[in-house]
């Protein structure tokens, strides 16, 4: 049986059905892109506005400068820290490499997160008290 | 004969064939268009979730709104950070130009007239004083002031008991009406550090609601204020961090739901330093100027940020016992993590809260 042979021997309640299922098809890709954990990446603000935003699996080097001070972030084997900071106390250094979670710079308003989109379901919570 | 009776036969199966063909298709047509249905009505209008941190009151704060769009979103988080920001101008203990400073520079002076926002701050901290029989104690500023947890000092005994006289939220003077505070004792410091974060999520929480949000959570540190319900219809899910963690990670002792409720969180492991294989932590007891020694954790539940954030530390201090008498004469919920490790609960969060079993 040619493919001629095929699509003239359907009805016209076959074609409408594999239309259909091409629409359902495409609205489930739709669906499965918003529902899959996208690639994580890290993110600074600078006073809570977006100022860098990069991938966690390319090992960089980013120097962070805002008005209330600087850091040096380092990026590598999909893990983040803060390398040099200008200020006194230098907390976030201490904080050292993070996979996950939010590394914070109070003096000089930076705050970096490293991407927590592959978070279990059952430990997701909207905040932490304490 | 034979071979008429067989003609037939097929034909009827084919018949019969196609009717059952066609009502496979009909059905699965109407089956693929119920579904597109329920798929299109799932999202009438598209609410999501949007989150927004800041550096404020020399803390992390974190919001987080359901709305329609990304511009509303940040219409309502931007006049709620501005609420922050404003109380952080008025009640900074550190800053010399706040009100709160102002208050405290004329101690045994004079009072000083307040903006409504300091007054009403101040007036739940000496509600949250006297409830709590002075186990919180907004006047413990000349001892919190003789701490320091980054260089790690311990003030000597000396100095710790000479200026207990000058910690009594009695001696707090409030004329409402003239929206003036005296503070009577040269010397006094009012210490908001255990309330105005609290307060602060609360104020937020109201400036999102004010600009048409429905459901909102505001976390200023760990005390966080949260409304209605997030877009899946579910409440907001707050973790209780491990008093005693061993990482770095953010590990996470119990969640609970929060509704129209806000929740704070005292522990020990905030600030502290050790010496000796003594823990000196930043929760002090107003009554002898060192740090409370019954609780690992104290997480408070009740409708406002206010309440929990002061009756936190003043069930830390009291410890378990009398700090369950305390949460059950105010009607409020909680979980205490005593000095063992050992976990107690109010019963009304029962249902409410649920362990993780790695902890």
């Amino acid at each position: 049986m040619s493919l001629k042979e095929t699509v003239n021997g359907t009805t016209l309640g076959d074609r409408i059905l594999f239309i259909l299922l091409l629409i359902v098809s495409f609205i489930g890709i739709f669906f499965m892109k918003e529902v899959l954990p996208q690639p994580r990446d890290v993110t600074i603000e600078v006073e809570g506005k977006l100022t860098h935003r990069y991938p966690l699996d390319t090992d960089r080097r980013v120097e962070v400068g805002s008005p209330f001070g600087h850091l040096t972030l380092e990026i590598k084997d999909r893990k983040a820290r803060v390398t040099g900071a200008s200020c006194p106390n230098k907390l976030c250094e201490l904080q050292g490499w993070i996979s996950r979670g939010v590394i914070i710079c109070l003096p000089g308003r930076i705050t970096v997160t490293v991407g927590g989109s592959e978070e279990p379901k059952d430990r997701k919570v909207d905040a932490i008290t304490g | 004969m034979i071979k008429n009776s067989y003609t037939l036969h097929v034909t009827r199966y084919t018949s019969k064939n196609k009717c059952t063909s066609r009502v496979t298709a009909v059905t699965l047509l109407t089956a693929y268009c119920l579904l597109l249905a329920v798929l299109c009505s799932c999202s009438p209008k598209k609410e999501s979730l949007y989150r927004k941190t800041m550096i404020l009151m020399d803390t992390v704060v974190t919001i987080h709104v359901v709305a329609d769009s990304e511009e509303a979103a940040d219409r309502a988080m931007a006049k709620a950070f501005e609420a922050i920001g404003k109380l952080d101008m008025l009640l900074n203990f550190f800053s010399d130009k706040s009100e709160l400073a102002l208050i405290n520079r004329n101690a045994g002076v004079s009072g000083v007239r307040v903006s409504p926002e300091t007054l009403e701050v101040i007036e739940k901290a000496v509600y949250a004083s006297e409830q709590s029989g002075g186990a919180f104690d907004v006047t413990i500023g000349p001892e919190s002031s003789l701490w320091n947890f980054v260089t790690r000092a311990k003030p000597d005994d000396k100095a710790v008991s000479e200026k207990l006289g000058l910690v009594n939220y009695r001696l707090i003077d409030l004329a409402k009406e003239k929206s003036v505070v005296a503070l009577k004792k040269k010397g006094m410091l009012i210490d908001l550090g255990g309330i105005a974060k609290g307060y602060a999520a609360d104020r937020a929480a109201e400036a999102l609601k004010r600009h048409g949000i429905k459901s909102g959570l505001v976390a200023v540190a760990g005390d966080i204020k949260a409304f209605g319900l997030k877009q899946d219809g579910k409440p907001w899910r707050v973790g209780i961090r491990n008093p005693r963690q061993k990482g770095k990670d953010d590990e996470i002792l119990a969640t609970i739901e929060l509704r129209d409720m806000a929740i704070s969180t005292s522990g020990d492991y905030e600030r502290f330093f050790i010496i000796d294989g003594e823990r000196f932590h930043h929760i002090l007891d107003p009554r002898t100027g060192y740090p409370a020694r019954g609780c690992q954790s104290v997480s408070v539940m009740a409708k406002d940020g206010v309440s929990t954030d002061s009756f936190s530390t003043a069930v830390f201090v009291l410890g378990p016992e009398k700090g369950m008498e305390l949460l059950k004469h105010l009607g409020f919920e909680g979980m205490i993590v005593d000095k063992e490790g050992k976990i107690h609960i109010t019963p009304g969060i029962k249902d409410k809260i649920e362990f993780k079993r790695n902890s």
